[in-house]
């Protein structure tokens, strides 16, 4: 008997699931790799969600069968469109990607790493919470305290403890899926626009 | 502020909610509609609820209290811990996450003393748990286990439900399961255990194991089990078989939040969902349960589920406070 697919529900779930295992543990050097070819650092947690976005637009149609080479193209191509419509100076982001290409199998010791390590990424998030918002999140996950108990415990309103959680959160997914990348920042001299797609 | 940084603010906000008690099937529909908004909501969404699981991890450790001194009051003779009573904090988890159970005492004499403590999970629930030695167990719904570690000896019993192990090798210490009549044991390596009743069931993803039966006088003893393998037991009977890698992650994508079938009954597939939902599935229609379906669903959306199968086949579905239920009329299979 055929098997028969849901569409939809299924095709999410699977892209889901991919980017979970395959795009998530690829963040530290993607956003390496952002940061040494865009100048403004504070765009870099953005640009690396706009290109989350078009991995998984794209991603739905086929999944990737290279991530790390898909991804990469993509974020490649992303910075070139945004670095046109700014009108600023084009990077010469051509060597990067060859570069990119040749590490590919680093890229899958350092997922496998990922993977096996989590326990140690996120004690090392944890650490790096302020001592505030490291109380809150421990409240919540040790002791499994829901909102209204958490501000009752530390004495303050329940939109404060809301809105630490939330910080704590995203600070946590920064540290844990980040990882502890060196900001290299490469050299680049100033070229006109003109630079086409390769 | 940025899209993304919108994004990432409301992701956050449905992360948590989410948790809490309280949360409707309204709620649910309006995160899905959010979520359909764009992709790069759901960038924002996956990533954070991705990684907020992940912290889970941090329950079973204990974590580092600084308001309060740390005192040893236990020190595990196997341990890696750098935290503080591992024991202690391991039963006030199995107190919040407990079905009432406050089993298992605290010994904490020396460094001979056996830890032992219980951690239950609720119907849809689903826990990590780090042992003293290394390992790691995590449980599925409606999941009871106990855990003794310590005193020269590695022992969990599964009372109910189902429970993935990673176990941390420990030259001359076998950790064993307790399931029903079954023991399963391992020196170090990654494998499932399902308990319902004395039917027991075992995936090895990776490693080996001994599957011994321990109550049944007239049965062969000892099976042993290795990478993809996996061993269904009932009463005196064992059946071991060879399963493909991809079988062996879809019995175990239940770790992901998904459930997994290949050309399965509607019937049967719908108790499976019904061990995740308090809202039950019911198909009254025996013609209906026996339709075969294939593909990979979130455990915790029977709804969406049940829409699927009206929009694909046509069945009626009538939703009630407590049940879904599904029946067939004027059948429509789609062209294929």
């Amino acid at each position: 008997m055929a098997q028969i697919g849901f569409d939809h529900l299924d095709r999410d779930a699977a892209v889901r699931a991919w980017f979970c295992e395959e795009v998530l543990p690829l963040e530290g050097a993607l956003l390496r790799f952002i940061r040494r070819n865009w100048p403004t650092a504070d765009d870099a947690t953005d640009l690396m969600h706009d290109v989350y976005e078009l991995a998984i637009t794209g991603a739905r149609t086929a999944i990737p069968q290279n991530t790390p080479g898909y991804l990469f193209t993509v974020a490649r191509n992303h910075l070139i469109n945004r670095a046109k419509r700014a009108r600023i100076v084009s990077f010469d982001l051509v060597a990067d990607l060859e570069a990119v290409a040749a590490g590919i199998d680093m890229f899958e010791a350092e997922r496998q790493l990922h993977a096996r390590d989590a326990l140690r990424r996120v004690q090392a998030g944890m650490e790096k919470l302020s001592p505030r918002v490291r109380e809150i999140v421990l409240l919540r996950k040790v002791e499994g305290l829901d909102v209204a108990e958490t501000s009752q415990r530390l004495g303050i309103g329940k939109d404060a403890v809301n809105h630490q959680l939330a910080m704590g959160m995203k600070a946590l997914a920064d540290h844990m899926l980040g990882g502890a990348g060196k900001i290299v920042r490469r050299r680049y001299t100033a070229r006109r626009t003109g630079r086409g797609e390769a | 502020m940025s899209d993304a940084g919108s994004a990432r603010d409301r992701a956050a906000s449905w992360v948590l909610a989410r948790e809490q008690d309280g949360w409707s099937d309204q709620d649910q529909a309006a995160l899905d509609a959010w979520l359909e908004e764009s992709d790069l909501n759901k960038a924002a969404y996956w990533r954070l609820e991705h990684s907020w699981r992940q912290a889970d991890r941090i329950a079973a450790l204990g974590g580092d209290r600084p308001a309060t001194p740390r005192r040893r009051t236990f020190v595990p003779r196997l341990g890696l811990g750098t935290w503080g009573s591992l024991a202690a904090l391991a039963a006030s988890v199995a107190a919040i996450v407990g079905m009432g159970s406050h089993g298992g005492h605290r010994d904490i004499a020396g460094a001979d003393s056996v830890a032992t403590a219980t951690f239950a999970t609720e119907v849809g629930g689903h826990r990590l748990l780090g042992l003293s030695d290394g390992s790691r167990v995590e449980l599925n719904t409606d999941t009871k286990v106990r855990t003794a570690i310590g005193g020269g000896r590695r022992a969990v019993w599964l009372d109910r439900g189902e429970a993935f192990f990673e176990v941390a090798h420990r030259d001359g210490l076998p950790f064993v399961v307790h399931a029903g009549s079954r023991e399963i044991t391992v020196l170090g390596t990654k494998f499932s255990v399902r308990r319902v009743g004395d039917k027991v069931t075992v995936w090895v993803r990776e490693g080996r194991v001994r599957v011994d039966n321990v109550e049944h006088a007239s049965a062969a003893r000892s099976s042993i089990v290795t990478t993809g393998g996996v061993a269904l037991s009932d009463g005196a009977a064992t059946l071991i078989t060879a399963a493909s890698p991809e079988r062996v992650e879809q019995a175990l994508s239940w770790r992901d939040g998904m459930l997994g079938f290949d050309h399965e009954r509607l019937g049967d597939i719908a108790l499976e969902f019904n061990r995740y939902n308090r809202k039950k599935i019911i198909i009254d229609d025996a013609a209906a349960a026996n339709i075969r379906i294939g593909g990979t669903f979130p455990a915790s959306e029977p709804r969406a589920f049940a829409r699927l199968l009206r929009d694909a086949y046509g069945l009626e579905v009538a939703e009630t406070d407590t049940e879904i239920k599904i029946q067939k009329t004027g059948l429509q299979l789609p062209d294929r």
